[in-house]
C-alpha cells in the first residue's frame, strides 16, 4: 500500500515537473515502442528466428531430401510451397535450414567481433598514451584495407566452412566498434565521477567495469546490429561466390549460387525465377529489419535524442 | 597548402609498409606453394627427376626467411615487377593493366550515376523535411543499404535480360560487331545494367548523408539572415546553403571511391564483366596467389590514395580550415 502511494506521488511529481515518467530502462522501452519501423523489425526478426530455428522441427523433409517426381516444380505447387530446384530439393525447407546457418554465422560473428572491439577500445581509451596511439594507428591501417577483397583471400587461407567463415568475419569486423568505444572512453576518463573514484583508490579494472562500461553499452548495442547486417550480407556474398558455406549444406547465399546455372532457362524451357528470388528476398528482409531495429535502438538508447514524432 | 599535401603524402609511407606486410603475410599463409602449379602442369618431369624440385626451391628461394622474402617482394613491386600469374602464364602487371580500363569504365559510370541521382534527391529531401517525399527517401535508403548487390543484379538480369530481353546479360561486347557507332552502342548496352546496379547501392548511402549535411547548414544563422533579407528560397538554397553543405559531401564522395572497387568485384562477377574484380575472383578460385595478392595490393593503394584525396579536397573546399591548427584525431 505504502509502496503504491509512493509511486503515485513520484508519478505526480514528475508529471508536474514535465519530465517523462519511469526508470531509464522503462523510458528506453517506451521510446522504442514509439518507433514503428523498429517494432516491426523486432517482430519480423523474432518470427524469422523462430521460423528458421524451430520450423525445421515440424517438417518431415530434410534439406537434402530429393523429390524426383517434382523437379523444377513452381511455387504453390502440391507439397512444395516455394517450389523445388534441379534435383527436387524443396526450396521452402532449404530456406529454413539455410536461414539457420546465415543467422547463426551473422549473430556469432557480429557479437564476437563487437566484444573484441569493445575490449580493445576500452583498453586503448583508458590507458591512453603510446598504447592508444599504436592501437589507433593499427585500426586506421586495418580500416584502409579494402574489406571485401580481403574477405575473399582470407576465406582461402582459413578454408571454407561455418567455423572459418565466422573467423574471417570476426577478424575484420571489430575496428569500428573499437574506434567508437575508445572515443567515448577517452572523454569519460576525464569525467568527474571517474576522477572521484580514482581518488577514492578504486582500482582501474573496477573503474572500467563499474563506471565506463555501462556508459558505452548503448552505443555498443547499436553497432552490434550494424555489424550483424554487415555480417549477414558478407556471408551471403561469400557463399554466393562459392567461398563461404559449401553445398550440400544450404545457406541463403549458396542457394543463389546454385540457381545461377538455370538463370537463362535454356535447360528447362522457362526461367525458374523462384530459385533466385526467394533466398535473396530472405537475405534482404532480414538485413532490412536488422537495420530498422538498429535505427530504433539508436533513437531509444540515446538520451540526448529527442523523439521526432 | 603544398607543405600540407607533402606531409600527408609522407604519412602514407609507413602505412604503406604495414599494409604491404599484412598482405604479404596473407600471401604466405595461403595453403599450397608456388611450385604446386608447376608440378601439376608437368607431373612426369618431376617424377623422373626428384632433384629438380629441390633445385627449383633453391632457385626461387622458397626457403629464405620470411623477412628476407618480404623485402625481395617489396623491392620487385617498387620496380614494377609483379611476377607471373600461374593461371594465365603472363606477367601480372600486363593482366592488371589490360583489365583496369574496363573496371574504370564501370566504376566511373556508376559513380556518376550515383552522384546524379543522389544530389537532387538528397537536396529535395532536406528542403522538404518531414514531407512524404522525405519519408520515402528514408525507406528507400533503408532498402538500398539492405539490398544484397548480387541478388539485385541477378533479379535485374532475370527481368531485363531473360524475360524482357532488352539488355545483354553478360560480358562487355557482342562478338563480330563493327563500325564505330555500333561498337559504341553495343558497349553502352552492356554497361547499363552493371553500372546502375553498382551506382544504385551507393545512392542510398549518399542521399541520407547529403540530406543530413544540408539540414545542418539550413539551421545556421546566416541562412536565416539570407531569408530575412528577402532572398528567394531557391537562391538561399543554391547560393548559401548548398555551397557550404558541399564540403562534407565532396569529402564523402571521394572517400567512397574504394567502395566502388569493392562493389565492382561482385557486380563484375555476376555480369561477367572482364575487369579487375573478376580477375581477382578468378585468381582466388584458381589459387593463383600471386595474381590475387597483387590485385589486393592494388586495391589497397587505391584506398590509400582516395583517403588522401578526400583529406586534401576537404582542405581545398573549406577555407575555414587553417592547416596548422587542424588537429588530426
Amino acid at each position: 500500500m505504502a509502496f503504491s502511494l509512493k509511486k503515485k506521488y513520484d508519478d505526480l511529481e514528475q508529471e508536474i515537473s514535465g519530465l517523462p515518467v519511469g526508470s531509464y530502462n522503462q523510458l528506453v522501452f517506451k521510446k522504442f515502442l514509439k518507433h514503428k519501423l523498429a517494432c516491426l523489425g523486432a517482430v519480423i526478426l523474432i518470427t524469422l528466428i523462430i521460423f528458421t530455428f524451430v520450423g525445421p522441427l515440424f517438417v518431415e523433409t530434410a534439406y537434402d531430401d530429393m523429390d524426383f517426381s517434382a523437379i523444377f516444380a513452381s511455387p504453390l505447387s502440391e507439397n512444395h510451397f516455394l517450389g523445388t530446384d534441379e534435383i527436387g530439393h524443396d526450396v521452402f525447407v532449404r530456406i529454413m535450414y539455410g536461414g539457420r546457418i546465415s543467422l547463426l554465422v551473422g549473430i556469432i560473428s557480429s557479437v564476437v567481433s563487437t566484444i573484441i572491439g569493445l575490449i580493445i577500445g576500452l583498453i586503448s581509451g583508458f590507458l591512453g598514451g603510446i598504447w592508444d596511439k599504436l592501437l589507433m594507428r593499427f585500426v586506421d591501417i586495418m580500416l584502409s584495407i579494402p574489406l571485401f577483397p580481403v574477405l575473399l583471400i582470407l576465406s582461402l587461407v582459413f578454408g571454407s566452412g561455418v567455423f572459418s567463415i565466422i573467423m574471417v568475419l570476426t577478424v575484420f569486423g571489430w575496428m569500428r566498434v573499437t574506434r567508437l568505444v575508445r572515443g567515448m572512453t577517452l572523454s569519460l576518463r576525464e569525467s568527474e565521477y571517474v576522477m572521484a573514484s580514482k581518488t577514492m583508490g578504486q582500482n582501474r579494472i573496477m573503474i572500467i567495469l563499474k563506471h565506463i562500461l555501462p556508459n558505452v553499452i548503448p552505443i555498443v548495442i547499436v553497432t552490434t546490429t550494424l555489424n550483424l547486417s554487415y555480417a549477414i550480407l558478407s556471408e551471403s556474398s561469400l557463399s554466393y561466390l562459392g567461398l563461404g558455406i559449401q553445398p550440400p549444406m544450404p545457406s541463403w547465399g549458396n542457394m543463389l549460387q546454385g540457381s545461377m546455372s538455370y538463370i537463362l532457362g535454356t535447360s528447362t524451357g522457362h526461367n525458374p525465377w523462384w530459385l533466385t528470388f526467394f533466398p535473396g528476398f530472405f537475405i534482404f528482409i532480414t538485413v532490412l529489419n536488422v537495420n530498422f531495429l538498429g535505427d530504433g535502438l539508436r533513437d531509444a538508447l540515446d538520451p540526448k535524442f529527442v523523439s521526432e514524432s | 597548402m603544398k607543405s600540407y599535401f607533402l606531409k600527408r603524402t609522407l604519412e602514407l609511407i609507413p602505412i604503406f609498409f604495414v599494409i604491404s606486410f599484412i598482405i604479404f603475410m596473407l600471401l604466405n599463409a595461403m595453403p599450397g606453394d608456388p611450385l604446386l602449379q608447376m608440378r601439376m602442369d608437368n607431373p612426369r618431369a618431376f617424377a623422373q627427376d626428384p632433384e629438380r624440385l629441390a633445385e627449383l626451391r633453391e632457385y626461387y628461394r622458397l626457403d629464405d626467411p620470411l623477412i628476407v622474402k618480404y623485402f625481395d617482394w617489396l623491392k620487385n613491386i617498387l620496380i614494377g615487377d609483379l611476377g607471373f600469374s600461374s593461371q594465365y602464364k603472363i606477367p601480372v602487371s600486363e593482366l592488371i593493366f589490360s583489365r583496369l580500363p574496363n573496371t574504370l569504365l564501370l566504376t566511373v559510370t556508376a559513380w556518376i550515376i550515383g552522384i546524379v541521382l543522389a544530389l537532387p534527391i538528397g537536396i529535395y529531401a532536406a528542403v522538404k523535411k518531414y514531407s512524404v517525399f522525405d519519408y520515402s527517401t528514408t525507406v528507400f535508403a533503408f532498402v538500398g543499404i539492405s539490398l544484397p548487390s548480387f541478388w539485385f543484379a541477378l533479379m535485374a538480369i532475370i527481368l531485363f535480360g531473360v524475360i524482357l530481353q532488352w539488355l545483354p546479360i553478360s560480358g562487355i561486347e557482342t562478338y563480330g560487331i563493327t563500325g564505330f557507332w555500333n561498337v559504341f552502342l553495343d558497349r553502352f548496352r552492356h554497361l547499363i545494367m552493371p553500372a546502375i546496379v553498382l551506382g544504385f547501392i551507393q545512392v542510398a548511402f549518399w542521399v541520407r548523408y547529403i540530406r543530413a549535411a544540408l539540414l545542418e547548414v539550413l539551421d545556421q544563422d546566416y541562412i536565416r539572415t539570407a531569408y530575412a533579407k528577402g532572398a528567394k528560397e531557391r537562391r538561399v538554397i543554391m547560393r548559401h546553403a548548398l555551397r557550404n553543405a558541399m564540403i562534407p559531401i565532396i569529402t564523402i564522395i571521394a572517400l567512397d571511391i574504394p567502395y566502388f572497387f569493392g562493389g565492382a568485384l561482385i557486380v563484375e562477377t555476376v555480369f561477367a564483366w572482364p575487369g579487375m574484380g573478376r580477375l581477382m575472383y578468378n585468381a582466388v578460385l584458381a589459387s593463383d596467389y600471386n595474381l590475387a595478392i597483387n590485385c589486393l595490393m592494388f586495391l589497397a593503394i587505391i584506398t590509400l590514395l582516395s583517403n588522401l584525396l578526400a583529406d586534401v579536397l576537404y582542405v581545398v573546399v573549406d577555407p575555414r580550415i587553417k592547416l596548422d591548427e587542424r588537429k588530426r584525431g
